[in-house]
């Protein structure tokens, strides 16, 4: 199981890279519908919450993070979006670097924070932190707005990872809570992406400009 | 039960959604029964139904008091205002605003910190409809840069709630994940995840807040709110994310970091009123003015909980005089857009002639934000510098002191233009009684407390600070 | 040491044998029957009985370039293990040798087509140039991980001895992402598609064929055969970090290693004939992501070694 695990982490870790580097939103919203997935299973994997009620919140959290969010995304693309390609504003020689540090960075880091929980997979906590700053990169590196929620998922999406995977002490109710509210927010900013089409004509946050000081 | 006390106003919210028509009544109903329970649990009469969750602490208590008292009246003045400008869909407003209380509320009850999360995640996307209820493009903006930046603060917040956990698991702690358990069993905490955790939770929580520098959101969605949602987003919202740091702070306190804790809350008191200051200089919308002096109070507040002691009392005081003053203060500005119909200074003016019952709300209101006496904000901040003299943060309180002059000196040019200075007719505008006189109650409550504390009152904000290093 | 001289011997022979499966793949998956599988002997036969035209701006690099390419590539098939076999040559520090002896090979060919003159080869010269830095990047970074799991720098320890190098070794899993990364720069070193095509006619898009353009007769035939011997090299390489095994039978161990060789080469072959030849600026970031992988598998080891 161990080797399961570090093998599907690391090809989240890829598949962050594949994020950076694409130009296209559906490639995108396949790439966090992954991530959701292994996000919700990795617990069950490791060995936590082996109880039937923590496989039933595990199977509902894996329905909404790796299918009800991306597919609402989705289908807010097809109403909104004519154009599926996103022009990031870093290029892709500089995202692809960035990732590279992003790696290293996120490894160095959690080396520091050793918990003896998880000694032996040893791969968890740099990918948390991948995912959590790659979220950022994307949030930050995009101008179109539906790119901007995507990175906001990914975020939530490695935060996720943090909190099932390395504390046990949080109850389900809780968790699922959480998991309500993220998916609540991902509807809203839906709603609103489709408003911002009607009102702007495209999804493209620098014609958000007009408010400033 | 306790829970009952958010429980009513999540009910009526989706009632209004579905019956339009029946707002306006809903919302006055609903505040005054909310209000009445409020002033039921200052008894202690009902008991949580799940203690693990939600508890009744000083700190909260003294929020969901102003949060009622202030929905009251808000509640009043939106019945005139929905009256006077027809919104297009004022179901989604009122069932909006309903639900942004009952949220808000859960904030202030709450005492796991993950519930604490989730409600403070539910009120920026119960208030999210309010601030795009004119559906112009700038508040499609504001809306949209308020969802987008509250969102990622509030998941790094998560990210610092789930860090307070691990501090939990590394140091071998076992009780329920609430603030009171984590309080009492501090000092077991593992340190390096607690203050991983806090400097997480309080950018996160900082963000709803208005501290700079994540306080970008706050003007766009302040100002292109219609006024009760104004009055209600500045006044309340504001608090409830302090309760958070403030909450995730005793812990820290508890756990003997407040040197690290305290510096930072510091430093970023500082900084947000260093900014609001360089904004109110030259501000142009009388909204944004009062969105910023908003961030500076905020700074204030922050600042005064970073010094600890006679700062932590003087904070919370600015807490509640600041939440009265300006939610008056908006609910004024919205008779001020109604009346002159532009959100711009220059097109306002001649107050005193034009709406004389007005006048005195504002110009009373903005004596009281401004830190003059007889309103409660002077004591809060003569505190807050008394505080940090006696702790020796001496550059602190020098940087506290010119910004106030600062935005003192900007504020006042920006009130007495409004009020004093001449506009084109000297004819006297209409104004509806219910419109003016929540406002003056609000000023009044702020008065009265400058003079008179109860003694219940002043019970529950020593006990909410003497964790805080000294007692008043 | 005779096995491996014979072994040498015999992979020099073989190499235009394993291309033209290539290009076998290639019309199988067009539809068609292909040029017979002896076809690059068939080539270089008629080449070497021509004669060679030399232009009278060229000087003694021009004829250098294609000997010298030939020779770095053979004498590169000396320091690989084959089938698990000794190599000829092999001493500590050989892997850097390598990298550098076919950067000789390469270095004579872009000389020899500077030296024509030629607008068209300058141009292929240079493409070839930037490439290749890339891929030497790359090189080294699975160079670094490579020392870092055995603490060797010689390609016989890589890939033959007691504990060679493999797929399905307990720290393997990070040499997926290495196998990856070597089969792009196999890709890009030996202009196949998507970095180049060798079969297109037109001199603006060409990398390689234009540096060789002006070569003829046997010069030409030379060039050839270096090229199928590098090609041999690198997916020996891959092949032998697909399948380490070692069967004690020789006739096992000679089938197994060639079989693993075939399937390098079908790989190449279906590359070939499902993907398009890439923009010229979109291969610095296929090459760039081979540097990646390459980097993360490194990364990744260092997590596990720990």
């Amino acid at each position: 199981m161990t080797h399961l695990v570090d093998t599907v982490l690391s090809i989240v870790l890829l598949s962050i890279l594949l994020s950076f580097g694409s130009s296209r939103l559906p490639v995108l919203i396949r790439v966090i519908g992954f991530q959701g997935i292994v996000v919700s299973i990795v617990p069950l994997l490791i060995g936590h919450n082996l109880s039937a009620s923590g496989i039933a919140f595990n199977l509902v959290t894996l329905l909404i993070r790796g299918i009800v969010i991306p597919l609402s995304i989705y289908l807010a693309i097809k109403k909104v979006a004519i154009r599926r390609e996103v022009e990031p504003i870093f290029g892709q020689h500089a995202s692809m670097l960035a990732w590279l540090g992003l790696i290293a960075a996120a490894a160095f880091i959690g080396d520091r924070f050793n918990l003896p929980a998880i000694s032996n997979h040893v791969l968890l906590m740099p990918t948390a932190i991948a995912l959590l700053a790659g979220g950022m990169f994307v949030l930050m590196g995009h101008r179109n707005a539906i790119a901007m929620v995507l990175g906001y998922i990914m975020m939530e999406n490695g935060i996720y990872l943090v909190g099932t995977t390395f504390s046990t002490s949080v109850h389900h109710i809780v968790e699922f809570g959480i998991l309500l509210d993220v998916l609540a927010g991902v509807m809203i900013m839906a709603v609103i992406l489709q408003n911002i089409k009607q009102q702007f004509d495209g999804v493209d946050t620098s014609l958000l400009r007009t408010l400033k000081e | 039960m306790v829970e009952i006390v958010f429980l009513i106003p999540f009910l009526t919210g989706i009632v209004a959604f579905v019956l339009p028509g029946k707002g306006r009544t809903l919302l006055v109903l609903t505040g005054a029964v909310h209000l009445i329970l409020s002033l039921m649990l200052w008894t202690g009469w009902p008991e949580p139904v799940f203690p693990a969750y939600f508890a009744v602490t000083p700190e909260g208590l003294l929020s969901l008091i102003v949060i009622s008292l202030l929905f009251f009246l808000i509640s009043i003045y939106t019945t005139a205002y929905l009256k006077k400008s027809n919104l297009r869909s004022e179901n989604i407003f009122t069932g909006s605003m309903l639900l942004f209380l009952s949220t808000m509320t859960m904030v202030t009850l709450s005492d796991h910190i993950m519930v604490m999360w989730i409600a403070i995640e539910a009120t920026t996307l119960a208030s999210a409809p309010l601030i795009f209820t004119h559906r112009t493009a700038t508040s499609l903006e504001a809306t949209w840069k308020y969802v987008l930046i509250c969102s990622v603060g509030i998941a790094l917040a998560l990210l610092g709630s789930v860090l307070i956990t691990l501090a939990m698991d590394v140091g071998n702690v076992h009780v329920p994940v609430s603030f009171s358990a984590l309080t009492n069993s501090a000092r077991q905490l593992d340190p390096l995840w607690l203050k991983a955790g806090f400097v997480f939770i309080l950018v996160g929580y900082g963000t709803k807040m208005g501290l700079a520098p994540m306080h970008t959101w706050l003007p766009d969605a302040h100002s292109e709110a219609p006024s009760p949602a104004s009055a209600l987003l500045s006044g309340v919202l504001l608090n409830c994310a302090y309760l958070g740091i403030f909450k995730t702070h005793k812990i820290m306190i508890a756990a003997g970091l407040e040197s690290f804790s305290g510096r930072i809350l510091m430093v970023f008191g500082l900084i947000s009123m260093l900014a609001a200051a360089t904004f109110i200089l030259k501000q142009t919308e009388y909204k944004r003015l009062l969105a910023y002096s908003s961030i500076e109070n905020m700074g204030i507040i922050a600042f005064g909980t970073g010094v600890g002691g006679l700062g932590a009392y003087g904070a919370i005081l600015c807490l509640i005089h600041h939440s009265l003053i300006k939610s008056s203060l908006f609910l004024t500005s919205g008779n001020i857009l109604l009346a002159f119909g532009s959100r711009l200074i220059e097109d306002t003016g001649g107050l005193v002639r034009r709406m004389p019952r007005t006048f005195i709300a504002f110009f009373c209101g903005f004596i009281g934000i401004a830190g003059l006496p007889p309103f409660g904000i002077f004591i809060g901040e003569l505190l807050i510098v008394m505080g940090a003299f006696s702790n020796g943060h001496y550059v602190g309180a020098g940087i506290f002191i010119v910004s106030l002059c600062v935005i003192f000196a900007g504020f006042t040019n920006h009130a007495l233009k409004i009020s004093f200075e001449g506009y084109r007719t000297a004819v006297r505008m209409e104004e509806i009684a219910s419109m003016v006189w929540p406002q003056y109650t609000l000023l009044l409550t702020s008065l009265f407390l400058c003079f008179w504390v109860p003694d219940i009152l002043s019970r529950t904000i020593t006990q909410a600070v003497t964790v805080i290093g000294g007692v008043f | 040491m005779t096995i491996s001289i014979i072994l040498w011997f015999l992979a020099i022979l073989l190499a235009p044998f394993f291309a033209a499966v290539i290009l076998k793949v290639k019309a199988f998956f067009g539809g068609k029957k292909g040029p017979p599988i002896l076809i690059h002997y068939y080539t270089i036969i008629k080449l070497f009985q021509k004669g060679s035209v030399y232009s009278t701006s060229t000087t003694l690099i021009f004829k250098l370039g294609p000997v010298i390419s030939l020779c770095a590539a053979a004498m590169a098939l000396m320091f690989l293990p084959l089938a698990g076999y000794r190599p000829v040559l092999s001493f500590h520090g050989d892997v850097i040798f390598i990298i550098y002896l076919l950067g000789l090979g390469r270095f004579f060919t872009i000389a020899a087509a500077m030296d024509t003159a030629s607008p068209f080869e300058g141009m292929g010269a240079a493409r070839e140039a930037y490439y290749s830095i890339i891929c030497e990047a790359t090189l080294f970074m699975i160079l670094i991980l490579f020392f870092m799991l055995t603490g060797d720098l010689s390609l016989a320890a890589y890939l033959s001895g007691s504990l060679p190098l493999g797929l399905w070794q307990t720290a393997g899993s990070p040499l997926l992402f290495v196998i990856i990364a070597l089969f792009i720069v196999l890709l890009a070193e030996n202009a196949r598609v998507p970095v180049d095509d060798p079969a297109t006619h037109l001199e603006l898009t060409m990398i390689h064929e234009v540096m060789v353009l002006d070569h003829s007769g046997p010069d030409f035939g030379f060039v050839e055969l270096g090229s199928f011997c590098k090609l041999f090299f690198y997916s020996a390489v891959v092949s032998r970090l697909i399948a380490p095994f070692n069967p004690d039978h020789p006739a096992l161990n000679g089938c197994q290693f060639i079989a693993a060789l075939l399937v390098v080469y079908a790989v190449v072959g279906v590359t070939e004939s499902v993907m398009a030849r890439y923009k010229m600026d979109k291969v610095p970031k296929f090459i760039l992501t081979s540097f990646a992988l390459a980097f993360f598998a490194i990364i990744v080891t260092l997590e596990f070694l720990k």
